[in-house]
């Protein structure tokens, strides 16, 4: 019987995507899509990554926003490679943009690399670069709403990240309820809260990004 | 897909109804979250009194089989 071949069953991204996670794994490299809403707190969380994982894993940063080097110049502040992606209007990063950047980092001494995607809810979920995880970040001020509202990305995300809990107090946020329209969206989903501001969380964070850098490692080097 | 931005996501897929007999109360709630639970299941909106239930789903990832089951498991009729 002829088996019929089934070419462009994968978008031209999703095809460099995968070319991408190829360089990415015979590096050894676990690589992040870090996405939420504009103002989220995704440059914050990873200031914060970075003071707590500088020492242990070697990591570098490609931002992504439509205009300005403000994030990438946060970044450089905390002495890790950093490479400003502009899309110059464009909603979202796509694989092609990475593609173009990634030899300007050296890849054989990286553990890590984080993609802050650009800040929107909707299309970065639609994109795959190259990553290992997804993972969301939702400023609890933004609303309780929100994942039923922009379900794509929370069913995507390996983990979610409910940011700016130190204002709780102040908001009408329902964590119960939150935690479980995302739970519903994504059964297997990591929920984590944090705050940027007092701390609150970030070991825990640090502690699942950690782990899977390990995991991705360990099934490399078993190959 | 960013209907406003006309970017060239994949969109959020196909859009079903169904018409499903044997809702109740606590039903209809039970169903909606098992709904969501199914990996290309993005939204439901279930109208118990008549059992209109419109479902937003992407069929790469969940195979209709497997959103017609939900509603078997639970006992319900389900017709499109
Ligand atoms: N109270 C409080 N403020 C926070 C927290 N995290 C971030 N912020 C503040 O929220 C604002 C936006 O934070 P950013 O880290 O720039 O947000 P972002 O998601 O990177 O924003 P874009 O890159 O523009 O999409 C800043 O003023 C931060 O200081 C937090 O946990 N608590
Ligand atoms: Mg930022």
């Amino acid at each position: 019987m002829e088996v019929p071949v089934m070419e462009n069953i994968l978008g031209s991204n999703d095809k460099q995507a995968l070319q991408n996670k190829e360089i990415f794994d015979r590096n050894g490299i676990f690589v992040l899509n870090l996405i939420g809403s504009p103002g989220s707190g995704k440059t914050s969380l990873l200031e914060k990554t970075i003071v707590s994982l500088k020492n242990s894993l070697k990591m570098a940063v490609i931002e992504g926003d439509l205009f300005t080097n403000k994030d990438a110049d946060r970044i450089a502040g905390c002495n890790v490679p950093v490479i400003q992606i502009n899309t110059s209007g464009g909603c979202h990063l796509d694989a092609m943009m990475i593609k173009n950047v990634i030899g300007k980092l050296n890849l054989a001494q990286l553990d890590l690399i984080i993609i802050e995607n650009v800040g929107n809810l909707v299309c970065p979920a639609e994109f795959n670069i190259g990553e290992d995880n997804k993972a969301v970040v939702l400023s609890i001020t933004e609303g309780d709403d929100k994942p039923l509202k922009y379900p794509l990305i929370f069913k995507e995300a390996a983990t979610a990240v409910l940011n700016k809990i130190d204002i709780l107090s102040f908001t009408n946020f329902d964590m119960k309820a939150a935690r479980h329209d995302i739970t519903c969206l994504n059964p297997a989903v990591n929920i984590i809260e944090t705050s940027c501001r007092t701390d609150i969380g970030i070991d825990k964070w640090t502690e699942w990004l950690k782990n899977a850098v390990q995991i991705k490692q360990k099934r490399i080097n078993e190959r | 897909m960013c209907a406003t931005c006309g970017c060239s996501g994949h969109g959020s897929g196909t859009q079903i109804q169904f018409f499903v007999t044997g809702y109740d109360g606590d039903n209809a709630k039970i169903i909606e979250e098992k709904l969501l639970g199914l990996a290309g299941v993005l939204h439901v909106h279930i109208h118990a009194h008549d059992g209109e239930t419109t479902i937003n789903y992407d069929p790469a990832k969940t195979r209709l089989s497997e959103i017609t089951a939900v509603f078997e498991q639970k006992g319900l009729q389900a017709a499109i």
